[in-house]
Order: C-alpha cells, then structure tokens, then sequence
C-alpha cells in the first residue's frame, strides 16, 4: 500500500481518536485552594488616595521608596502599574460622577496581586518556585525560579514583574501578602496596617466576603452589585467592591472558571500514564516499520537517489 | 561650608539659651492630653434610631451646643497609635463644629443600646480596634475618625480633605538619628545637623540672619529699604 499524506493524515486521525476513547478517564480537576484563607477587601468608595499603602509597602519589603510619595496630585497623570519595585501602586480614575457642584468625583483604585484561589502563576510554574500556601498567599521561592517568566505570562492580572535592570540574579517580583506577617497571630500586610480610612480590611476570606455582602445589601445605591474576586478566575484572595463598574477601574472583566482548569485538564488528560506519547510513538513505529517494509520490496529504488 | 558651620554654631547656643529649667505648660492643653489617653469600656451593642429620628430625639432631648464642656479634643488615643504612629494628633475643635453645624446628630449618630448609657457618647466607645473579628462591620477609630472627617468635609466643600490640613508630620526621635562621639566638638555637633538639614542651611544663608542685610518693613525710616541692615546702611547698636 503506498502511503500518502493523505492516508498518513486519516490513520494517525483514526488512531487517536480511538486512543483517546481507551484512554482512562482523565480524573475530574479539582481546586486545590487552602480551607481557610485570608482574604483582604478593599471598598474604593473609602480609599482616598493618601498612597500611604505604597509607602508602607516598601518599608515593610525592604523596596526603594515610592515615586513622590507625598504626592497626591500629578502622580495620577499616568496610569502606574506595579513593578519589580513597587509590589502595590494606587491610580486615579475619572468615571464621570459627579458631585453637588458638578465637580468630577474621583475614583482611587489600588492595583496588586490578587492572591488568586486557584493560582494560574503557580500552575504555568514548572519548577514549583511559586506557590499557594495555607495562608492564601502566593509565595514566590527565589531558590528554585529558574527565571522562565511562564508566571507572568500566565498572570491573568498581568502582575508579577521581573528585575530585567539585574542581569546576575534577577528575580520575580509580586506582592507578597506579607506572609511572613499574617503568619503571626493578628498580623496584617503592611498596607492594610497604614490605611487611614480602613478601605482596606483584612480577615478570614470568608468573613471579608460576608461583610462585603452586608455592605452591598445595606447600601444598594451606594454599590455596584457585584463583589470583584468572588467568582474571577475561581475566586481571589483579593477583593474589591466599588461605586464605578470595575472594567472602568482597569479591573478586567475575566470568566469565572479558574485559570488552571483547562490547561490543566487538558494536561492531565493528555499524558496520564503517557498515554499519547505512548499511543504516538506506536503509531509512528507502524508507519516506519510499513515504509521500510515497502523499500525492501522494490530494492532497485534502492541507491537510485 | 564654613559660614554654614559658624552659623549654626551660633544658633544652637542661642536655642539652648531660650529653654528655662521647667517649661510652662498650658492646663486645657494638658486636660486635653489626659483625656485623650482615657479608655473607655467597648460599647457592643449599639441603637440605630435613623438619622433623621436621631437628630429629631437629640433636640427633643435638649441636647446643644451648651452641654459642649470641652472646647477641642486631642484625638491621641492610643488604639489610633497602636500599629502606625507617624503624624501628631489633631486637634478637633469639638464646640467650634458643634457651632457650626448645630446638629449633634452629624458625628453622634448612632447610642448605646443600654438606656442608662449617655446620649451622646465619645467616638472611642463605640469605634477601637480595627478588624475586631466579633464585629467585622465596626470599622476602627483611626478609620472612624478619618471618615467622619473628610467625608463631610468634602460633602460641605469646607475643611481639610488632604493629611497636612489637619495633622503636623512627627518629629522623628533625633537620639537614634544623631550619631555623635562622646564629648564632640561644636563643629562635628553642627555637621550633624548639616548631614540631614542642608537644605535649611542653604535657606538660612539667603536671610537677613546670615546676610545682616535685606528688607525693613518695620523700622521706622527704612520701610522701603530693601538692603537695610548691619552689612550694608545700619551701626552695629548692640
């Protein structure tokens, strides 16, 4: 039989599709979240942009002091995204409320690493260097990144940042929830600890969320209702309720399946018990031994090259 | 560098010259300091009459401006110092803003449940630590404070709404940031300071102080003299 593309094409079709249905079941996925995480709740109608949480951030992580950090006032020209030396920045957006005397009311929103339930940084990670412990933080282990950026690639919020000035020992850099102090009996993050106006509330995920809800329900003017980080990419330890839709706070709208899910399943799926390499290989065997099988038929064709 | 060194030099002795053993203090200042270190016991259980009902049962009850003992408030607490401590208090002219607003109702807003309790209770009873996790919707007094402040300073279009409106920035603790040998000299006492202030020595030399030189507006024949002084027209009358 003389094999062409074609055929090539339809028997390797035929062949894993028939694998597949061999296959055993991928096992269904299944999140891998810590029981009772932390979780911080930040109300953007109370922030109002001091950037205290930016200065306390960098004492409390060792990090160059902010850009301006008195400033309140030109800084919010640009929109400021966090970087490999400032873990959380705050920006300022004009989302056309107004107040009594026609003045636009400013919205303040601060930006950092969501601290997802179901981390998709930790998943694309293939050294293991980040990952979720049992506090809710997702913690960056410097010993064994390889500096692959898959994180950052991976990071729906588009977070973790990578020390490019530092061509020796370049690190990922990311919030870090302060860890190392939350571990601590009635720690906080250095943010929430400045915060003057208590925009920013730390707690059990479960409590920040059920005071979230009680917030909305009792004001239902006052709030969207919707508690950003709920539901994204599978719940965030992060969450965020606002007076402004929170696509307009450069919130991205995301699904609510988690990150990890697809690639994940469809990892799982394809290589448990190597299966498809398996299955490949076998096949590619078939055809090898079938064209060799053919040249020894008509030797002639032999050396006619 | 020099003329700032002899300049400083001399104003360091003339500083210590100015401070008398024990220093006046004023009384209500001290009154205030008192009270604002006063804890009360957490109030856990609150009333909420609705804004409008509370401030109706505030007047019917007769309460005013004249039950205002205290002209200001320091708001030092210690729960507000508790974790960060990087501002001096402010001073809250309590009967200034009950003046002004003539309703008590504006920041007392919600009572104790307990009937006996006082109507208009101070803000710390009600309002301690932050993320107290039996009552997770008490927001903390640091916060409380904050809030009521700036949101109806915004509301009304008067008040400070920024830090510095309101609060002075702390004096940093000067015995951990002065690193001096043991009996040192003027001069390395003068480069201490001039390793952080230089930019107030630089200010310094640019005034009369320095230059024995500048404008009069308060002596007598010499109001529009812009170069008056001891470097230039004036005797030396000390």
């Amino acid at each position: 039989m003389k094999l062409t593309r074609r055929t090539f094409f339809k028997f390797m079709g035929v062949a894993g599709v028939s694998a597949t249905g061999l296959a055993p079941a991928a096992h269904a996925w299944e999140s891998k979240a810590p029981p009772d995480p932390y979780g911080c709740l930040v109300d953007l109608t109370r922030c109002v942009g001091c950037r205290k949480c930016e200065e306390a951030c960098s004492t409390v992580n060792k990090l160059p002091a902010p850009e301006r950090p008195n400033c309140q006032c030109t800084i919010f020209e640009k929109k400021r995204r966090p970087d490999d030396k400032a873990f959380t920045v705050v920006n300022r957006y004009f989302t056309g409320r107004l107040d009594e005397f026609d003045k636009p009311l400013p919205t303040f929103a601060k930006v950092q690493c969501m601290h997802c339930q179901d981390p998709a940084c930790v998943s694309a990670c293939i050294v293991g260097a980040l990952s979720k412990d049992e506090t809710g933080a997702v913690h960056y282990d410097v010993n064994k990144c390889i500096g692959c950026r898959y994180c950052m690639v991976a990071c729906p919020f588009e977070i973790p940042a990578y020390e490019y000035r530092d061509p020796i020992t370049p690190r990922v850099r990311k919030c870090t929830f302060c860890y190392d102090r939350i571990k601590k009996d009635g720690g906080l993050p250095g943010c929430v600890t400045i915060c003057p106006t208590e925009a920013l509330t730390f707690g059990r995920r479960e409590t920040v969320l059920t005071l979230a809800h009680k917030r909305l329900k009792e004001n239902p003017g006052k709030y969207i209702q919707q508690v950003y980080g709920e539901k994204e990419v599978g719940g965030t330890s992060w969450l965020y309720i606002s007076s402004v839709p929170f696509d307009q706070v450069n919130l991205p709208v995301l699904p609510e399946t988690p990150s990890p899910k697809l690639s994940e399943t469809l990892q799982h799926s394809l290589f448990s018990y190597l299966w498809s390499p398996i299955a490949l290989f076998g096949v590619l065997g078939v055809f090898m031994a079938k064209s060799n099988k053919a040249k020894d038929n008509h030797p002639q064709h032999k050396g006619g090259a | 560098m020099i003329r700032k060194i002899i300049f400083f030099a001399g104003f360091l002795i003339f500083m210590a010259s100015l401070c008398p053993a024990d220093v006046w203090k004023a009384p209500d200042q001290e009154k205030a300091k008192e009270r604002a270190k006063e804890e009360v016991p957490f109030v856990k259980e609150y009333k909420d009459e609705f804004l409008i009902n509370r401030k109706v049962n505030l007047m019917e009850k007769g309460i005013s401006i004249k039950d205002v003992k205290d002209i200001y408030f320091l708001l030092d607490n210690p729960i507000v110092k508790k974790r960060e401590d990087h501002y001096e208090p402010v001073r809250f002219a309590h009967k200034r803003h009950a003046a002004l607003t003539k309703d008590c109702s504006v920041c007392h807003h919600f009572r104790p449940k307990d009937e006996n309790a006082l109507e208009t209770t101070r803000c710390s009873a009600c309002h301690q630590d932050s993320f107290n996790p039996d009552h997770p919707e008490r927001i903390g007094l640091k916060a409380a404070y904050h809030k009521q402040c700036m949101e109806c300073h915004q509301e009304q279009g008067k008040g400070p709404t920024d830090c510095k409106g309101c609060h002075l920035e702390n004096v940093p603790n000067h015995k951990e940031l002065v690193k001096l040998p043991d009996k040192a000299d003027p001069f390395q006492v003068t480069a201490e300071c001039l390793r952080c202030h230089d930019v107030q020595a630089t200010d310094m030399l640019t005034t009369a102080h320095w230059l024995w030189k500048g404008p009069s507006p308060y002596t007598t024949g010499h109001r529009k003299d812009i170069m008056h002084g001891k470097g230039t027209t004036a005797l030396n009358n000390f």
